[in-house]
């Protein structure tokens, strides 16, 4: 006789949300809060742990996407940005100065954005998915799926190593730079090596901040990327950069070595102590032109939602989780099949939120990159950097 | 460094940040990865771009060709 029981008692769901970063949480939470029934599942038994990530992020992504800035998550507060070139010349654009009566801290005023720590703010978002309906499961791989007659799907997790297979209508692709649920799809989600900035950061004490995200430019000092001071929050910094590998013959950790001890922050870094290293990958790299496939959706990262100029991908994942849980409830509700077809909605939606602008940084960005002469790329970059937080800058949205 | 033959990539576990940027940038069919964010060990790679290797922010990554290992 046919083992029936594991049938019947298969847990089902509108959508399974694999991964629970800033995206597949903000996802999970718009597609539960306006009625699907959300499963979002995560392999890490701390969310945001191990950090790859610097964490800064607006005020506006924040307030765009419903998240209230709690102190919970804030390591820091910021009011604008210092840009450097290679030499150390700097362009400041301090939104206390330039907009006082919006930006600071008096009354009435609030800070331009954020630096957060990824562990507390990616368990607030899941908190927060949860709260308005998804259940989380975490310790949590999703290891593949199958799409049945009815045209819902099977998906394969393991939990706490225990195999478990769920159903569900959806399956959205949250899982990060290393996604793989594309790659089930058969979607083209490889980056190339010359669009995956290698990153590594350390969490420092001993460096003193202003309440500004410091940028320097320069290929001396990061090729085909840039290196950061950030605010840490409790007298802390964090100094990273990121290098495009195909521009240099070094590593992250040689750079950033160097950057240390020989830029012309030396000086300013010469007591530093590193608390913590991190690092991880930053697609450099167009959003992907097929975010969709039957049963299938990839949001944040895993679609390279990731702004190619300054390597910021919150905002972006936060933003495309608000568009894809909404549009996917909506689909679900109007009982309408997960097809390919339908699904595409969702990516016509992100296009023209935000996705159209973020070609068109990509375009820039390749612009930047692909120019050989180095001092013209040098100030192309720099110039680019300066416009592009500045007050008037046409991107302010992402 | 490119190579034509199939290698076996071996990972520094002390120097490694999990940070899963050699995963990210892996031509391979989807399931070419370790329990902890990396690439795989435990499988041959006939691709042997060295991409992983490259982009490691570490250099923790490093091969043997798989000719070798079977000897
Ligand atoms: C060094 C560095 C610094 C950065 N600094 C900034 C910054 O200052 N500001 C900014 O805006 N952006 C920054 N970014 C980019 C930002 O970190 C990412 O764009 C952002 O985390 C993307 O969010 P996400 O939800 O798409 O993916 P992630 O945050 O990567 O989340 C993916 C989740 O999926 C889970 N997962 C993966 N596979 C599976 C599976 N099979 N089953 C279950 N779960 C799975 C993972 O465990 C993870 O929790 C930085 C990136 C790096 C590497
Ligand atoms: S790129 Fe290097 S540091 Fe990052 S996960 Fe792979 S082996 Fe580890």
């Amino acid at each position: 006789m046919p083992d029936s029981s594991s049938t019947i008692t298969m847990p089902e769901y509108d959508l399974v949300v694999i991964g629970s970063g800033p995206a597949g949480a903000t996802t999970a939470r718009f597609a539960a809060a306006n009625g699907a029934r959300v499963l979002l599942v995560d392999k890490k038994q701390e969310l945001g742990a191990p950090i790859q990530c610097s964490g800064a992020v607006s005020h506006n992504a924040l307030e765009q996407a419903g998240v209230y800035p709690s102190p919970e998550f804030i390591h820091d507060a910021i009011y604008g940005f210092a840009i450097y070139n290679g030499k150390g010349e700097k362009k400041i654009i301090d939104y206390r100065k330039l907009k006082p009566d919006e930006y600071g801290t008096k009354e009435g005023t609030i800070p331009l954005g954020y630096v957060v720590d990824r562990r507390r703010f990616d368990r607030y978002l899941a908190t927060q998915a949860e709260r308005a309906g998804a259940e989380i499961w975490l310790k949590t791989a999703a290891t593949g799926f199958r799409v049945m007659e009815n045209g819902s799907c099977e998906v394969d997790l393991l939990k706490f190593n225990e195999p478990v297979t769920i159903r569900a209508k959806v399956i959205v692709g949250a899982d990060g730079v290393q996604s793989q649920v594309g790659k089930w799809a058969g979607l083209k989600t490889h980056i190339k090596l010359s669009e995956l900035a290698s990153c590594l950061q350390f969490v420092v004490d001993g460096v003193e901040t202003a309440g500004l995200l410091e940028i320097v430019t320069g290929n001396e000092w990061a090729p085909g990327g840039y290196a950061w001071v950030f605010p840490k929050g409790h007298g802390y910094a964090e100094i990273g950069l990121g290098v495009t590998r195909t521009m240099c013959t070094e590593n992250a950790q040689e750079y950033l070595d160097r950057f240390i001890k020989q830029s012309f922050f030396k000086e300013r870094f010469k007591n530093c102590r590193i608390l913590e290293i991190q690092g991880g990958g930053v697609p450099l790299a167009a959003p992907l032109k097929i975010q969709y496939a039957d049963n299938i959706v990839l949001v944040g990262d895993a679609a390279r939602h990731v702004n190619s100029i300054t390597g910021g991908g919150i905002h972006t994942a936060l933003s495309s989780g608000k568009i894809a849980g909404e549009f996917l409830a909506q689909l679900i509700l109007s009982g309408k099949p997960a097809t390919k077809t339908n699904l595409k909605g969702y990516q016509d939606n992100w296009l023209k939120a935000m996705g159209n602008n973020m070609w068109k940084l990509y375009r820039v960005k390749r612009a930047i990159f692909d120019t050989v002469d180095v001092v013209k790329r040098d100030e192309q970059l720099y110039a680019t950097m300066s416009g592009y937080f500045s007050t008037d800058s046409e991107y302010k949205k992402i | 460094m490119k190579t034509k033959e199939a290698v076996v990539f071996k990972i520094a576990w002390n120097a490694c940040i999990k940070c899963g940027a050699c995963v990210a940038v892996c031509p391979q069919e989807a399931g070419f990865t370790s329990e902890f964010d990396t690439i795989a060990e435990h499988a041959a790679c006939d691709i042997a771009c060295m991409f992983c290797e490259t982009v490691c922010p570490v250099s923790a990554i490093t091969h043997k060709m798989l000719a070798a290992e079977v000897e």
